[in-house]
């Protein structure tokens, strides 16, 4: 056999990095998250988006057990959480949405004490310093003088350390300034590339766009779909943009395929999929002064999909 | 430790706070007339009377003893032990416990981390109050007559009763929402612990429901009278302890530790 076909075997045969089986979470009657299947591979970067509340953090506390699910299982890297939790979570690395730290420890002892309690090594730590721009002199501050942007490339460095195999970001670019952010996120593109898995939940879908190899989507719980970027249904998918010479009630569109309409002044902003003749139709006859319709962008289409109107997805 | 080092500051504070109060109050011990004082005392009412404890309080071990049962004490390693054994509930609280739980790290070992980091700050403050017991001794000719071996056997107790209420605030920890609340839970425990105790000896239709206080089980002035610790009272404060520590960790693992 070539090394080719024995790297593809590999490949082939390999655990997937995360598998999310039928999950289920309710928190006493109220809505968590309810029947989510998620596979994502070995080396895949993935993206998790959702409004807020929308499940993200529940699935991602769920695929580290730090929550219970009522129904379905999880696995990492082929170990199942309820057989093997801390082998499987020792693949892991993992930055939560809302990181609290303890505020008396220094940086360095902060650093220090999360690392050991990981199995691996904290191989990538002073490369992680270098990319995020924290000086060593910081790190011997207690972490009450941090701001936030520190707190959040403290609480990066301590995810990414060990060069896990497995890398779950919840909202990993909060906080930090848009060259840190685009630092990060190529960063992260280069692990991907040499075969870790990033898993990051965000609502900065330009991120996303840039970043992932799929996406998944999730509203009220629920996942609406995954796909790769690429084959988002961006392609039927026209953003409009009309400016009328007086502010115009939102049901002109009545009857049209338009869905994720916006209201501001006179300005109208909203999206159609398919045939554009009803939207000609219902705009020949209003005082538009300006027009524009251009191809969606991921942050379009997201926007379509958490419309409340939108019943079914329109993919 | 995380824990210890977090809480290395109040620890050491604690412990030269509490050594220099018992240092004090063994001090103290050589201004007094001893006949004035049992005068004193015995023409006080029972309410009054039982906050020294039932030693003699005129006598050398039962004044030094009192400084071990007296409220400063008492809310010294009280507030220690508390504020140590809830940290549970608070980082579950403020997500550090998400951070910490998100690693490879089973819940009850973290909470056993917290579990010894109390056990040794209780010990280092109780070592502080032995150690300020111990010098009054030495430069109080009064006192002479204390033994060392004694006040040890004294401040061991001293270490049992808040074991056993830390037990209990680890239990707090782990069954309650929020810091704040397992706090409260612990510190009540605390107040109607001493107020049973307290009451039980001073109204006897109540008396009975004395053994229901974990300060019942330690009066420092006999203790140090009597030259140590009784068995029946270690096991009690030590099973407390144990036990209510036992299901902490116990339920820990049941708990969803995340806000």
């Amino acid at each position: 056999m070539s090394d080719t076909r024995l790297v593809w075997a590999a490949v082939e045969t390999a655990a997937p990095a995360l598998d999310a089986v039928e999950l289920t979470k309710t928190y006493g009657g109220s809505r968590g998250i309810a029947d989510v299947s998620l596979r994502v591979e070995q080396g895949e970067c993935f993206g998790f988006l959702g409004p807020n509340g929308a499940g993200k953090t529940t699935f991602i506390r769920l695929a580290l057990g730090l929550l219970r699910p009522n129904q379905g299982s999880v696995s990492i890297m082929g170990t199942d959480l309820s057989e093997n939790r801390l082998g499987a979570l020792a693949n892991v690395g993992y930055l939560p949405g809302e990181l609290a730290l303890y505020p008396t420890l220094t940086g360095v002892r902060t650093l220090d004490a999360l690392a050991r309690l990981h199995p691996r090594p904290p191989t990538l730590r002073d490369e992680l310093l270098d990319l995020l721009d924290l000086e060593r002199r910081d790190l011997g501050r207690r972490v009450r003088e941090y701001s936030r942007g520190m707190k959040q490339k403290l609480g990066l460095i301590a995810a990414l350390q060990h060069d896990p195999p497995v890398v779950v970001l919840d909202e990993p670019t909060g906080g930090l300034d848009p060259v840190m952010q685009a630092r990060l996120l190529d960063y992260l593109a280069a692990r991907s590339r040499a075969g870790r898995t990033i898993f990051f939940s965000s609502h900065v879908l330009s991120e996303v766009e840039q970043l992932c190899d799929r996406v998944a989507m999730v509203r009220e719980g629920q996942l609406l779909l995954v796909r790769r970027v690429e084959d988002l249904p961006l392609g039927s998918l026209r953003m409009v943009r009309v400016m009328f010479s007086e502010p115009m009630p939102d049901d002109v569109y009545r009857s049209t395929n338009v869905s994720g309409l916006e209201v501001d002044g006179s300005t109208h902003r909203f999206t159609f999929t398919g045939n554009p003749a009803p939207v000609i139709a219902a705009l020949a006859n209003l005082p538009v002064i300006d027009l524009v319709i251009e191809p969606a962008r991921l942050e379009d289409l997201f926007r379509n999909l958490y419309d409340p109107a939108v019943a079914e997805v329109p993919v | 430790m995380l824990s210890l080092l977090r809480a290395r500051v109040r620890i050491a504070a604690l412990a030269i706070g509490f050594g220099f109060f018992e240092f004090v109050v063994g001090l103290s011990y050589a201004s007094i007339d001893q006949n004035a004082i049992r005068s004193l005392i015995d023409s006080l009412p029972p309410a009054l009377k039982a906050l020294s404890g039932s030693a003699d309080i005129a006598s050398p071990t039962g004044y030094l003893g009192s400084g071990y049962i007296h409220p400063v004490a008492l809310t010294v390693q009280g507030a220690l032990v508390i504020s140590m054994a809830t940290a549970a509930a608070r980082d579950t609280e403020s997500g550090a416990a998400e951070l910490i739980l998100s690693r490879p790290l089973a819940p009850w070992r973290w909470l056993l981390a917290q579990t010894f980091a109390v056990i040794i700050g209780l010990v280092v403050v109780a070592g502080g109050g032995y150690l300020g017991g111990l010098v009054s001794t030495l430069v109080v000719n009064d006192l002479g007559s204390v033994s060392a071996g004694a006040l040890l056997e004294t401040s061991a107790g001293g270490v049992l009763v808040f074991a056993a209420v830390a037990g209990v605030a680890l239990l707090a920890s782990v069954v309650c929402r929020g810091g704040a609340r397992a706090l409260g839970y612990s510190a009540g425990f605390v107040v109607i612990s001493y107020a049973l105790n307290y009451l039980a000896q001073i109204w006897t239709l109540i008396t009975p429901l004395g053994r229901l206080s974990v300060f019942h089980y330690f009066d420092a002035g006999i203790v140090l009278g009597r030259g140590g610790l009784a068995l029946a009272d270690v096991l009690v404060l030590g099973g407390i302890a144990v036990a209510a520590a036992v299901a902490a960790h116990v339920l820990v693992e049941r708990r969803e530790l995340v806000r």
